[in-house]
């Protein structure tokens, strides 16, 4: 009796042991010519929502939407802006002007002619009252634009916009023939896109994947890689799983996979290529400056001098981020090289402590003025490089004696009822950017109403006039020397302490070849489109 | 009988107001609102394009203004849009004037969830009768003692970490099954025959992760019922009149002991299209247990709303089919609802 379902078993065994596939022994090493086919695989953790980018707005999407749809103008792999659909831009004398000249013949992976009545067509669409897009705001100070013939788009701003060409590097142009009758917000074009890039979507099955096929007619040229497919997992441990079976080509990784798990695993180190980038962003610790006693600069300098930052750097991301003097990506020309961070020197942040009035009269080992013990909560998101980097600071303000209290909060109850409110006294965040270096949002201090961002409640008349002159200035080099000044003033105010500036970490399988090491300032996927999989590498890409 | 039916259906109305209202009230006493997403938090993203978004969604009226407008959708069973800037379907696909079909959010996760926890809750029963049987009859030996054992180690282990382990043994260094997701690549080329197959092997481990914490609870159930039973005096007097011990326990006792069990499966059905979150992601299987957590992350109303009213509506009807499969299984309780 029971033998019958023991064979069963066996069976049932059998049967999965024998369609599984043959460990394939691969010889990535060596040179490899340029090969155009294959198929890169990679791992997402969320599905994409909406694939017209100006509507969506959260990072799947975009990663995307970014390859099926073309800018006016693009970031080069130094963050120059570059020709991408316009070979040339010019502004006019007075600053207020910008025409773009398009490349001739572009056409949409419909066969349709791309020209600038599709740009005219996309930009009355992001400043559409009914448009459902969180992004017009820097569109809407266009006060004309024209397309006076199929290959020159005009734009006239009341008064100069800096990032005005920044902007127009991040608007994807959508097709006006199929897109002229539809709603923006509920078509299905947003699911089924007609692009004009490297890519045009083929297939997506809710919740499980999505591919990408080559666009024969793409504006750009053609890819070398024939397919992407991206998987929608959720969990990264799962992710990582499948990046050791062979089974995705590619992922974002954690510190700890990046520096200590697949380095001491021989069969790991031989397939999988491992790339840092930095990205534009930076994690913060930053004040209520409306509260007592951050509103004494002094108080702020300490806390900056007690702060040590390299051990946060060293301790949340195994040495994997870089210090950071300014809120803008070190190694631009925004970034002011002769800006350093604040050392860590606990005895400077005693002594400014004292001259803001603070002493242990008890010798309870708290700091007190006023007969009031130096306490406050910081508040953060639930992350955990943030968890960790809060008991860091704990720690290290308990040394000069500064009681913290940390909280750790749900990200929506975290800006409504704190933020919003500015009912906090500290809080770690980070801020993820743009490449144009306006800050005007973050900064200038009539930005403070609740739901703007400025909510720190910083304010500093000369601030404010470098904010609003380097808005309105198009020079580079001028624009870096006001930005300069800017971060110089930031710096010695401390109205946020800079933490660290993480890098991004990729895993990626080592069949895929032509990448940039170490990344450029772009990051890798800069020219993703030049990278290869040779078909000796290639896995067996029918299943069996 | 006919009667009982009727006032029960009529009974499930009130109640169900009561449910939608109170999960309508908690659900927007949680701070927050879709414009307060992460990725709302940033500075090119102005709060008046956030103030335009939370008008056309009616956020900015009254509570009491929103339910009922809500509540005069869903008596027409129109259970709205999402949300999320895709604004798909909540409950089921829509077809717009080209003929593109956009699929409801809940009719993409269901099925699967459904499929999973209904081979589950198969599994469940039948291994925890047999488990529980042999306890039983074992009672304080050692077969009792190690199922126990057993069964309690499922229960205590953490689904996350186990699931994790087996990926690794059965996907990264055997390579015997697949590690996520519900179909291989090039799944849509394969025969009907190759595609079971597939999907039989990614259901292994989901399904067998799923049943492990259930097993306990229930073969404990049929353990302690059996006990009960088998010290009935029916029991003494069918050995007393020389049944073989097989026919008593399998056919007196074991028919007893399962009337509880009528009423543990009415309350499962609510539990079978809710979705565990973690092993949902883990598997990264997407059913309704991902997309109710995304929901509430993202606090997308309608989204969250529709869930909890079918989810209400099947535990209402569950509680029905487990009285009336009592009065089926059992003639006491019928007599008691017919008088």
């Amino acid at each position: 009796m029971f033998s019958k379902y023991i064979f069963l078993l066996l069976f049932l065994f059998n049967l999965t042991s024998c369609s599984s596939k043959k460990e394939t022994v691969y010889n990535y090493e060596g040179s490899f010519n340029i090969e155009k086919g294959g198929m890169l695989i990679d791992a997402m953790s969320g599905e994409p929502s909406n694939l017209i980018s100006m509507i969506a707005g959260d990072s799947a999407s975009s990663a995307i939407s970014g390859n099926i749809f073309n800018k006016l103008i693009k970031y080069d792999k130094n963050l120059e802006l570059a020709p991408e659909l316009a070979n040339k831009w010019i502004i006019s004398d007075d600053q207020k002007t910008i025409t773009f000249y398009l490349k001739r013949n572009l056409k949409w992976a419909d066969g349709h002619p791309l020209t600038s009545n599709d740009v005219l067509f996309t930009w009355e669409l992001v400043t559409d009252e009914k448009t459902r897009t969180p992004y017009g705001s820097d569109y809407k100070l266009v006060d004309k634009a024209e397309a006076p013939d199929p290959y020159t788009f005009r734009i006239h701003y009341k008064k100069a916009y800096a990032p005005a060409l920044d902007s127009w590097a991040s608007l994807q142009i959508l097709p006006k023939h199929i897109l002229k009758d539809e709603d923006i917000n509920h078509t299905f074009f947003s699911r089924k896109p007609t692009g004009s890039s490297y890519y045009k979507l083929t297939q997506w099955i809710n919740g499980e994947k999505l591919t990408l096929d080559a666009n024969p007619s793409s504006v750009m040229g053609e890819p070398n890689i024939n397919q992407l497919t991206s998987r929608f997992i959720p969990d990264t441990s799962s992710q990582f799983l499948e990046l050791i079976a062979d089974n995705i080509d590619l992922m974002n990784i954690n510190p700890i996979q990046f520096a200590r798990v697949i380095p001491s695993r021989p069969d790991l180190k031989n397939k999988l290529a491992l790339y840092k980038e930095l990205g534009n962003s930076y994690t913060y610790l930053g004040f209520n400056l409306k509260h007592k006693p951050f509103n004494d600069i002094k108080v702020r300098q300490a806390i900056n001098y007690a702060l040590d930052k390299q051990e946060i750097i060293d301790g949340v991301l195994l040495g994997l981020g870089e210090p950071v003097a300014s809120p803008y990506k070190p190694g631009t020309r925004w970034s002011d090289k002769n800006l350093h961070p604040y050392p860590y020197d606990k005895n400077q942040a005693l002594k400014l402590l004292r001259e803001a009035g603070f002493d242990d009269l008890n010798h309870d080992g708290i700091l007190e003025k006023d007969g009031k013990p130096f306490a406050f909560e910081i508040l953060t998101n639930q992350n955990k490089q943030r968890e960790m980097t809060a008991v860091l600071i704990q720690r290290r303000l308990k040394d000069i004696g500064i009681d913290v209290k940390i909280r750790v909060i749900e990200w929506a109850s975290f800006v409504n009822q704190f933020i919003k409110t500015g009912d906090f006294d500290a809080v770690i965040l980070g801020w993820s950017l743009s490449l144009d270096p306006d800050q005007y949002n973050i900064w200038h201090s009539s930005q403070q109403k609740p739901g703007q961002f400025n909510f720190i409640g910083y304010s500093n008349k000369e601030v404010d006039e470098l904010l609003e002159e380097g808005r309105t200035e198009l020079n580079s080099d001028k624009r870096e020397k006001i930005y300069h000044a800017f971060s110089k003033i930031l710096l010695k105010e401390s109205p946020v302490i800079y933490l660290y500036a993480g890098y991004g970490l990729t895993a990626m399988n080592k069949r895929i070849k032509g990448i940039e090491s170490p990344a450029p300032p772009a990051g890798i996927a800069y020219n993703s489109y030049e990278w290869f999989i040779p078909s000796t590498l290639r896995r067996n890409e029918i299943a069996p | 009988m006919l009667n009982y039916l009727i006032k029960r259906l009529l009974w499930m109305i009130p109640m169900l107001i009561g449910i939608s209202l109170i999960s309508f009230f908690i659900m927007h006493l949680a701070p927050g609102d879709i414009t307060a997403s992460e990725s709302a938090f940033n500075p090119k993203a102005s709060e008046e394009s956030r103030q335009k978004l939370r008008a056309l969604y009616n956020l900015d009226k009254p509570l009491m203004t929103q339910y009922s407008l809500w509540l005069k959708r869903i008596v027409k069973l129109d259970f709205g849009n999402s949300f999320a800037s895709h604004q798909r379907p909540v409950l089921w696909e829509t077809k717009d004037a080209k003929g593109n079909i956009s699929k409801g959010m809940i009719q993409d996760a269901l099925p699967i969830t459904l499929m999973i926890n209904l081979i589950g809750l198969l599994i469940i029963f039948a291994l925890s009768i047999f488990l529980g049987v042999v306890s039983a009859v074992n009672q304080n030996r050692w077969p009792d003692r190690l199922i126990t054992i057993i069964v309690f180690i499922g229960f205590a282990v953490p689904g996350f970490w186990l699931a994790l382990l087996l990926m690794y043994w059965t996907g990264v260094t055997h390579s015997w099954l697949p590690i996520s997701g519900l179909h291989s690549a090039g799944f849509e080329k394969m025969g009907h025959f190759e595609q079971y197959i597939d999907l039989f092997k990614h259901l292994i481990l989901p399904v067998s992760i799923s049943c492990l914490g259930g097993l306990a609870s229930i073969s404990l159930y049929v353990r302690n019922g059996m006990l009960d039973v088998l010290q009935q005096d029916y029991i003494t007097t069918a050995r007393a009149k020389g049944l073989p011990e097989n026919k008593i326990i399998y056919r007196h006792a074991l028919r007893n002991t399962l009337l509880p069990l009528i009423t543990i499966i009415g309350l499962s059905i609510p539990g079978l299209i809710g979705g565990s979150v973690i092993g949902e992601s883990i598997f990264a299987i997407s059913g309704m247990g991902k997309l109710f957590f995304d929901a509430v992350l993202m606090r997308d109303f309608p989204v969250v709303m529709g869930i909890l009213t079918i989810g209400s509506v099947l535990t209402l009807f569950g509680n029905l089919i487990a009285d009336i499969g009592y009065a089926w299984a059992d003639p006491r309780i019928r007599r008691g609802i017919s008088n």
